[in-house]
């Protein structure tokens, strides 16, 4: 008598044990990752990164190898039925530009280097599932839409998401987008964000008697650290980066502040955008200096709530795996299944810390549950918690 | 020199005319070759991991071009076999390999202990601490040996920025290949001079040609290759394979005076095998450098012991292991 595969065991006892299996794609994760990382990928800036990808997906015999319009990394894997698709998704893009040396180093423990954790692990993951799929037998009832998704990072705004989904003629059941960090985030809900950069450029040069634009943009700091953020619902000002001049002896020609805006409640939000505005456009009067305010990315509040069957199922995976739930956190890319009425979640692959430094890293041991909990995500959906067709 | 034009048009080649690896392995099994990858380690824990996990996961697992990937260490310290062997690879000690041959410390000793060691038809040497390392260090050198069976030895070339904390510099490296190795071989081998990087650790060699060779333990292996195996079989028997990028340490100027010293000892002794020179005194082992500490200057003597292993094929064990008769 045939002994029962994977595919055909107890559902629970399945993923359980389903760690144990993956211990044989280790290395291919890992190479995968070290490829994949050692491409330099700034947003708008993803082109190799998304071919190394492409070249994956048609060696693993996927169909429909394409890229989309914003250019993404797109392959499809048929399910058993017609009917509605299953996408899944990780961004290509890191915050690093190629000038950084993206070499990365393996130890016994984790690997170091930058955009590691985002997020290189996450696309190494999504790389790596369709072999993982193929070697359980595993077989879906619904097709599945591997999506290496472009411009995602800041001025990306998600770009290459939103333009799959707003334009794709496939039917999209739900959504799971893969993150490299942390085991243990079950992201169902988007918040509202505001990412605003502010420019103050000076009317005149006249060297160091000079219109002093960063002089200007603390006054608009100084103003934008005065407007009200109200704590219920919740909303927070982060003020991200600023840069300008070019030399210490000389007022700075131009001044540069990035922010974000964030909270519950788009309203509040769309409120204190307008207070932005008006502060720039007073500012810019009161010094006779240029003041831009440009909106580069943004995002819409809402998600699933606690009870979603694809919450409940997602939560049941990683019990099973004993992975540690993570309160519930946001995540941006629901905001745009969201604008699309499509239920989705983010989840993590691995630990790891320094996020956004050149000594990022990701554990290595957590990445077999972090690859188990994605496939018994997509096993709930497929199984029918996102309704039918 | 014409013959230059013809072999660089002939024999030098891009990995990226290699990227059909399944092509690749096809031909592979139909020539009936066996393809052995050797990795010389000495205190190489942090970089060893992420070339045994690139290697075996894509030319081992995903497309089966090699058939073993196997370190020789020179006793590291640190735990360079345990990461080894946590992801794979076979690990062996240098000096528990021939050990009636006794042990010597340096590079060229481990790839010489690898030839007996390793069953491959081809052994492919890449240095464990290449920064970037990609399967294109090993399919990149073997492919010519594979399509080509008139070729016996392929030489990796590059671009060789510079790395550190704050990113990628371009190159200073190959200072010792053109103040020294090409200027030599312009005016003692100049078809050999056509070698982009003579000096370079990435190389994949036919094992009747490895086990016909002498290795020097030292500095010296990569030069006294090149110019036995030019000797022996002309340079027709070479290629050289473009491998785009390869990201390393910089080296002191002290270290590559070093490096000079041992190749400089192999090539003269070689001149001298040949007949190419007049009367030379012994070659001393001792490498004199020189330091100011604390207002003064003094020597820093250092003794590089450049001996050379025999030719593999007249050691007994090598000939019993893989039945070779004597004549």
């Amino acid at each position: 008598m045939a002994q029962p595969t994977l595919a055909t065991q107890d559902p629970g006892r399945w993923i359980h044990d389903l760690p144990i299996s993956l211990g044989e794609y280790r290395e291919m994760l890992l190479a995968n990752l070290i490829m994949i990382g050692e491409i330099p990928a700034p947003a708008f800036d993803e082109k190799a990164r998304i071919e190394f990808v492409k070249q994956r997906f048609t060696e693993c015999g996927l169909q429909k190898v394409s890229s989309g319009s914003a250019g993404n990394g797109l392959a499809v894997l048929p399910g058993r039925s017609e009917g509605r698709s299953i996408l899944i998704t990780a961004h290509t893009d890191t915050p690093f530009p190629d000038t950084v040396a993206h070499t990365l180093t393996v130890s016994s423990d984790r690997v170091t280097g930058p955009g590691v954790a985002d997020n290189s692990l996450g696309l190494a993951a999504l790389t790596t599932l369709p072999t993982i799929i193929e070697g359980l037998g595993l077989e879906f009832t619904h097709d599945l839409v591997f999506m290496a998704d472009t411009r995602s990072l800041g001025k990306g705004n998600l770009e290459g998401l939103r333009s799959f989904l707003t334009r794709a003629d496939i039917p999209i059941l739900a959504g799971l987008s893969i993150e490299g960090v942390q085991l243990g985030r079950l992201d169902y809900i988007s918040l509202a964000t505001l990412g605003g950069e502010i420019e103050c450029i000076a009317k005149t040069w006249n060297g160091i008697d000079g219109q002093d634009t960063i002089a200007a943009l603390n006054q608009i700091i100084t103003r934008l650290r005065n407007i009200p953020m109200p704590g219920e619902p919740l909303t927070r000002l982060i003020l991200g980066s600023i840069s300008g001049g070019t030399s210490y002896k000389t007022p700075a020609n131009s001044a540069t502040l990035r922010f974000q805006l964030r909270g519950e409640s788009d309203a509040v939000v769309d409120g204190i955008a307008e207070e932005i505005l008006t502060i720039c456009e007073e500012m810019a009067s009161n010094l006779d200096i240029d003041v831009d305010f440009d909106v580069i990315a943004r995002t819409r509040a809402g998600g699933l709530s606690p009870g979603h069957p694809l919450v409940q199922n997602a939560l049941s995976v990683q019990q099973s795996l004993g992975i540690g739930t993570i309160a519930p956190a946001h995540s941006s890319a629901a905001s745009v299944f969201l604008e699309e009425g499509l239920p989705s979640l983010t989840v993590g692959v691995s630990l790891g810390e320094n996020r956004g430094g050149v000594r990022e890293y990701v554990e290595i041991e957590p990445t077999l549950k972090g690859l188990a909990q994605v496939i018994g995500i997509l096993r709930a959906i497929d199984g029918g918690c996102c309704g039918e067709d | 020199m014409a013959k230059i034009d013809e072999w660089l048009n002939t024999n030098t080649f891009h990995y990226g005319q290699f990227w059909d690896i399944k092509g690749l392995i096809d031909t592979k099994e139909r020539r009936n070759l066996k393809l052995s990858l050797c990795i010389p380690t000495l205190n190489e824990e942090t970089t060893i991991a992420k070339e045994v996990v690139l290697f075996k996961s894509e030319l081992v697992d995903r497309y089966p071009l090699l058939d073993e990937i196997a370190i020789i260490d020179s006793g590291s310290t640190d735990r360079t076999l345990e990461v080894a062997k946590s992801f794979g690879a076979d690990v062996y000690l240098s000096a528990d390999i021939l050990p009636h041959q006794g042990s010597r410390r340096g590079k060229g000793e481990n790839l010489w202990k690898a030839i007996y060691q390793l069953s491959g038809d081809i052994i492919v040497y890449v240095d464990a601490d290449i920064k970037n390392i990609h399967p294109r260090f090993v399919y990149g050198l073997v492919a010519p040996l594979i399509y080509r069976p008139e070729i016996h030895y392929v030489k990796a070339f590059y671009d060789r920025p510079l790395a550190d904390e704050t990113g990628i510099r371009p190159s200073g490296g190959g200072r010792v290949t053109e103040i020294l190795v090409r200027p030599l071989f312009s005016l003692f081998f100049p078809e050999l001079a056509a070698l982009i990087q003579p000096l370079s650790g990435e190389y994949a060699v036919r094992r009747q040609v490895l086990e016909r060779i002498p290795f020097p333990i030292g500095y010296g292996v990569e030069t006294s290759h090149l110019i036995d195996v030019y000797s022996e079989w002309g340079l027709d028997a070479f290629g050289q394979t473009d491998l785009d990028r390869r990201v390393h340490r910089h080296q002191s100027t002290r270290d590559l005076g070093k490096m000079s010293f041992g190749i400089l000892h192999a090539f003269l002794e070689r001149l001298r095998s040949r007949g190419l020179t007049g009367e030379m005194p012994h070659l001393t082992p001792i490498l004199r450098q020189f330091q100011f500490n604390e207002g003064n200057y003094e020597q820093v003597v250092f003794e590089l012991p450049e001996e050379e292993r025999p030719p593999m094929i007249d050691i007994p064990e090598y000939r019993d292991r893989f039945g070779i008769q004597d004549n």
